[in-house]
């Protein structure tokens, strides 16, 4: 639907069901149906708000920004995983599923554990590492690292990033095994590898090429399909192959 | 969150052997994609349905096209890099579907694929010598 | 992380690619490889019959052309197919190729793969086409 049909007029009423897990009362995870009134720009966020403020205050659930840069309101709705802020009720008919992000152990109703992903974030060091070694900062003189648009434009694309671990519930072998460092984790390995500023690959490397490194993908492609940023992290995961088998053959001729 | 550490020292393991059987399978999967088609189709299709000239492929020419460096190219291309690039998946797709060990499923899918690599090799460098 | 929270998950059941289309369009891709390796058996059966003689080379053709056998290899012809089309559009993401300094756009990369294709056909024609 083109932004120009949108219509806050045109008001009905929709069907939620969302599952909830409340571990003080049981420990069985049960669906709750809701309905509530809808218009064209009800977002996914807006009618999980709605339900709080005027149906029903137990539900639980992150966010934050309402649009899609702070990473927090990711849900499974009807089991693919979406931002509830940049989801859009009118583009849903009938049943609407929602359930917490897959492959996360669940805290409460739609809150997810994301513990493993944030491990596996710090593992790959995703941050500019001995950034101008070769000139320390001198106050006297102060001069900036410069960066092309030719260099900025290597890397740009999977620096958009905003660690929504949608790309993790999206893949399956991130549910097969979770010591994989998954999509978003390699793709910001990647990302800095491929900075001009950044002098830490070899570090990275040592993570990468790790069987639960690039290597325990398979290209299935579907974190690429949900990224709400387009940063396509499967092309970054299997490029970080190519890195790899290049690393390890140049190790093996240093002996 | 303790537990995890001794595993994930034990982890940290670099994977030297999977950028030989990756490499292998990409070089498979382009050979797989670029000429198991027509292949296929003249081999397998064209050639039991009496469509291809009758000395296309008898006996003869059979030999003399196989039976040489080209052949082994041929062999190499069409039989040899296909098989890794099968072994691979068939390896990760045992593992998608949780069937046996990954250790075990590597042993005996790379290990199939380059015995029967060789024994073609053997073959078509038989054939030269016969 | 507490006792509540890591119970809660499980691990993946494995259906869990009935589940979704795309994943369904992923094991297909997978499974191309099936009909793949009965073909290069196939293969490896003729060069055993070529090398045992004009006899068993044409008894080797008889059975290439047996009804199960064409069928199981018409099936590996669509999987090469599939599998080119599947195959094809990921090399440009994999190895993004620059060409002076521009990168060279996907379609055309694409394009050119399926350029390679017909050309192996066009050479088995030369080679086996003509009487």
């Amino acid at each position: 639907m083109s932004t120009e049909q949108v219509n806050t007029n045109n008001t009905s009423t929709k069907h939620l069901s969302v599952k909830r897990y409340l571990p003080d009362n049981s420990a069985e995870s049960y669906w709750q149906e809701y309905e509530l009134p809808v218009d064209d720009s009800t977002s996914l966020l807006d009618a999980l708000n709605h339900i709080k403020e005027q149906l029903d205050s137990t539900l639980s659930y992150r966010w934050s920004c309402r649009m899609a840069i702070c990473g927090s309101c990711g849900v499974m709705v009807n089991g693919i995983p979406k931002l509830g802020c940049k989801t859009f009720l009118r583009d849903y008919e009938g049943d609407i599923r929602i359930e917490p992000l897959s492959h996360f152990p669940v805290q409460r109703d739609l809150v997810v554990d994301m513990a493993i992903f944030l491990e596996h974030l710090a593992a790959v060091k995703p941050y500019l590492i001995d950034d101008n070694p070769a000139k320390p900062y001198d106050p006297t003189a102060p001069e900036t690292y410069q960066q092309s648009p030719e260099q900025l434009a290597r890397y740009k694309q999977f620096a958009n990033c905003i660690n929504c671990g949608l790309c993790y519930s999206a893949c399956p072998q991130f549910g097969l095994n979770p010591e994989f460092l998954g999509p978003a984790a390699l793709t910001l390995a990647h990302r800095y590898n491929l900075d001009s500023r950044d002098h830490g690959k070899k570090q990275r490397m040592a993570e990468l090429n790790r069987h639960e490194g690039v290597w325990s993908c398979t290209f299935v492609g579907f974190c690429s399909k949900v990224c709400p940023k387009n940063v396509d992290p499967a092309a970054a995961v299997n490029q970080g192959k190519v890195e790899a088998a290049k690393h390890t053959l140049i190790a093996l001729f240093k002996g | 969150m303790n537990k995890h550490k001794p595993q994930h020292e034990l982890q940290h393991k670099q994977a030297f052997d999977e950028p030989l059987w990756w490499g292998l399978f990409s070089a498979g999967g382009v050979c797989f994609a670029v000429l198991l088609p027509a292949v296929i189709l003249f081999i397998a299709v064209l050639l039991p349905l009496g469509l291809l000239p009758a000395n296309a492929l008898n006996y003869e020419r059979a030999s003399a096209l196989l039976f040489s460096v080209p052949g082994f190219l041929f062999v190499g291309a069409v039989i040899c890099l296909p098989l890794f690039h099968a072994a691979h998946r068939l390896r990760h797709g045992l593992f998608d579907i949780s069937v046996g060990s990954d250790a075990l499923n590597k042993k005996l899918m790379y290990g199939g694929a380059a015995l029967l690599s060789v024994f073609a090799l053997g073959l078509v460098i038989a054939g030269m010598l016969s | 992380m507490d006792k509540s929270s890591s119970h809660r998950l499980l691990p993946l059941k494995r259906n869990w690619w009935l589940k979704h289309r795309f994943f369904k369009l992923y094991m297909l891709r997978e499974a191309t490889v099936l009909p793949l390796v009965f073909f290069i058996l196939c293969l490896l059966a003729g060069m055993v019959a070529l090398l045992q003689g004009a006899e068993s080379w044409q008894g080797w053709v008889d059975f290439m052309g047996s009804p199960i056998v064409l069928v199981l290899n018409l099936l590996a012809l669509a999987a090469s197919l599939f599998h080119a089309a599947t195959f094809f559009v990921l090399f440009p993401r994999v190895m993004p190729l620059r060409i002076a300094g521009h990168s060279l756009p996907d379609q055309a990369i694409v394009a050119g793969q399926w350029a390679g294709v017909v050309a192996v056909a066009l050479l088995f024609f030369w080679l086996l086409g003509r009487a």
